[in-house]
């Protein structure tokens, strides 16, 4: 027989002084009053990070901008199998393909655009992608731009954007 | 009428209007960084002028510079535009007024002219605090209904029933009050505070009505539509109540208006209860026959005082993280500056009071100017409690605070009218 573990809740609000309500409005005051007073006495105690200055740290594990991967002679990884832009849900890569000829496969991406305004970050291109090709290990989590053209990455920005961490990090990051 | 009659009059009358809005800006500033500090946040601090943060008040300047210039709509689809505009001019405006009673100092006896600190110099004290109360609530349903939008009317109906409700506890908690006062002039209850109960203890209002004064601040809270009695502007429930169609100005005209009433609110709990502006067991005459030993106790203890609070400035106004040549300690040195030049003047002046021969106007004046310090460090003190219980109290469910008022509130307020009358007549 299997016994389900069973957990009684205790019914707050209902005794006397609960329902009088000034006393638990004071014990509620006085936890207040100290994170007040602790952080007015000394306000480097603030459970806060001081943003723009003192940047998070970033695991390999966290999905960033995009980036494209090289071989180790500067050629992309990219063989235009156009598995990233099927798998994408929100539509934000498009690719064009090319004729490829360093022997190293048949077709290339000759352009390679990814809209980060419409890119919800979900890694199904990393995924997806067969040839490691394609990686959101950049770390970069702010994008801010003043118009909708400049936040399109095209193909010479996605190269040129390194990847944040070591190789050896980044195959550690356990997906 | 002589000048000096002329000039007073425009002294207490500009008290009056422009200490409750300079104010304004302190009680922003307090309920931002102090909600910050509830929550172990650090709140507004990277709004500057030169790098001058003046502890996050410069926030409340761009503020209003954007409230300012943010475009003013009307939307189309509002038939009445005239009631639209007239909804957050009747809230301010009553909040001020309501503020105009308030007794900041002890009649100033100057030779043989009183000038009653007031703004106006009013018998019926109370009663025109509560008008203005009871009105300020119009420019709220005038708000809702005139906006045409369902949220707006679900506002408006709310902080119809619920002043409603909370009228009459407020009402029954002032009459046991006023029992014991047996007066509504707001100076005359001041004054009375200013007596010892045995000898020992200030016979402030708290101590005469324990029970008047949690009924009074629970109702004036829900008169004011804070925390936890703002389900005017449930902004989970009905995205911001009332003022949901209110933009630029108008909207300020609001968020103004609620400080206002705060403050006011504040100095009329502070008035009835905590002794107004009297400094315990100093009454005013006995201030005036021992002014100069005052003095000299706070010529000692102000240098003291600024010696402890730059001292924090110095600790606190740091960066938290590296950043070379600091510009935050230089911002806090020159704010110690500043504070030293001004306890200097004041010592300057306390000093003088103490050397000088001095007239007896000298010293009404000096004890008229402490009694409006008094005034304005325990309004303050109390807006603090304000802001404290908006951040720590979650908001009451409608029926929660109709059952609140009148199956719990009402019957105690009764209760507390025989018992208070009961004593009152047993004593005399």
């Amino acid at each position: 027989m299997m016994s389900a573990k069973i957990k009684t809740i205790e019914r707050q609000g209902v005794s006397y002084d609960q329902r009088l309500f000034l006393i638990e409005v004071f014990k509620g005051m006085r936890v207040t009053f100290g994170h007040f007073f602790r952080n007015l006495l000394d306000n480097s105690k603030l459970y806060v990070r001081h943003y723009p200055e003192v940047k998070p740290e970033i695991t390999p594990r966290w999905r960033g901008r995009h980036r494209l991967t090289t071989h180790e002679d500067g050629t992309v990884k990219c063989v235009a199998c156009f598995m990233c832009q099927t798998n994408c849900p929100s539509h934000c890569i498009s690719i064009t393909a090319g004729e490829r000829n360093d022997g190293r496969s048949e077709k290339l991406p000759v352009r390679f655009d990814i809209d980060l305004l419409e890119c919800i970050y979900c890694g199904y291109c990393v995924e997806a992608c067969p040839m490691d090709a394609i990686r959101m290990d950049t770390g970069i989590f702010s994008v801010v731009t003043a118009d909708r053209q400049s936040v399109v990455m095209g193909l010479d920005k996605l190269l040129a954007t390194p990847g944040a961490f070591t190789e050896e990090d980044y195959k550690k990051r356990g997906l | 009428m002589s000048p000096l009659d002329y000039l007073l009059v425009a002294l207490r009358v500009a008290f009056g209007a422009f200490v409750p809005l300079c104010f304004v800006a302190v009680l922003v500033w307090m309920e931002r960084r102090g909600a910050a500090f509830f929550q172990d946040r650090a709140g507004p601090n990277r709004c500057n002028i030169f790098g001058f943060r003046a502890a996050g008040l410069i926030q409340n300047l761009s503020d209003a510079v954007k409230l300012v210039f943010k475009e003013d709509i009307v939307p189309g689809h509002i038939p009445h535009k005239f009631y639209f505009i007239l909804a957050p001019v009747l809230v301010f405006v009553t909040a001020l007024i309501s503020f105009s009673v308030i007794p900041f100092a002890d009649t100033l006896v100057l030779g043989e002219n009183s000038y009653v600190m007031q703004a106006i110099p009013l018998d019926i004290g109370i009663l025109w605090f509560l008008a203005c109360a009871g009105f300020s609530v119009y420019g709220i349903i005038l708000a809702g209904w005139s906006s045409h939008n369902k949220y707006g009317i679900l506002g408006g109906l709310r902080a119809a029933a619920q002043v409603i409700s909370y009228e009459i506890p407020m009402g029954l908690a002032l009459v046991s009050l006023l029992v014991v006062y047996g007066t509504v002039n707001l100076n005359e209850i001041a004054r009375f505070q200013g007596q010892l109960l045995f000898g020992m203890i200030p016979a402030w209002g708290v101590i005469l009505q324990p029970l008047g004064v949690i009924l009074f601040i629970v109702a004036a809270f829900a008169e004011t539509n804070r925390t936890p009695f703002d389900l005017a502007e449930g902004e989970s429930e009905i995205v911001a109540g009332y003022h949901v169609e209110y933009s630029s100005m108008k909207f300020a005209l609001f968020f103004m208006g609620e400080y206002v009433a705060m403050f006011v609110s504040s100095a009329i709990i502070i008035t009835l209860f905590f002794g107004g502006y009297q400094i315990p067991w100093l009454a005013t005459e006995t201030l005036v026959a021992y002014a100069k030993p005052v003095a000299l106790v706070l010529l000692v203890l102000l240098p003291v005082a600024n010696y402890f609070f730059t001292g924090w400035i110095r600790r606190n106004n740091t960066s938290h993280y590296y950043r070379p040549n600091d510009p935050r300690v230089r911002e806090a040195n020159i704010y110690i500056r500043c504070f030293w030049i001004l306890t200097g003047i004041v010592e300057i002046i306390l000093l003088g009071l103490l050397l000088a021969d001095t007239a007896p106007e000298t010293i009404r004046i000096f004890v008229a100017l402490l009694q409006m310090a008094t005034f304005l460090l325990k309004t303050v003190a109390m807006c603090f409690v304000y802001v404290w219980v908006r951040w720590t109290l979650p908001r009451f469910r409608y029926d929660q605070l109709q059952k609140l008022g009148w199956q719990t509130m009402l019957p105690l307020s009764l209760v507390n009218i025989f018992v208070t009358s009961a004593v009152v007549v047993a004593l005399s």
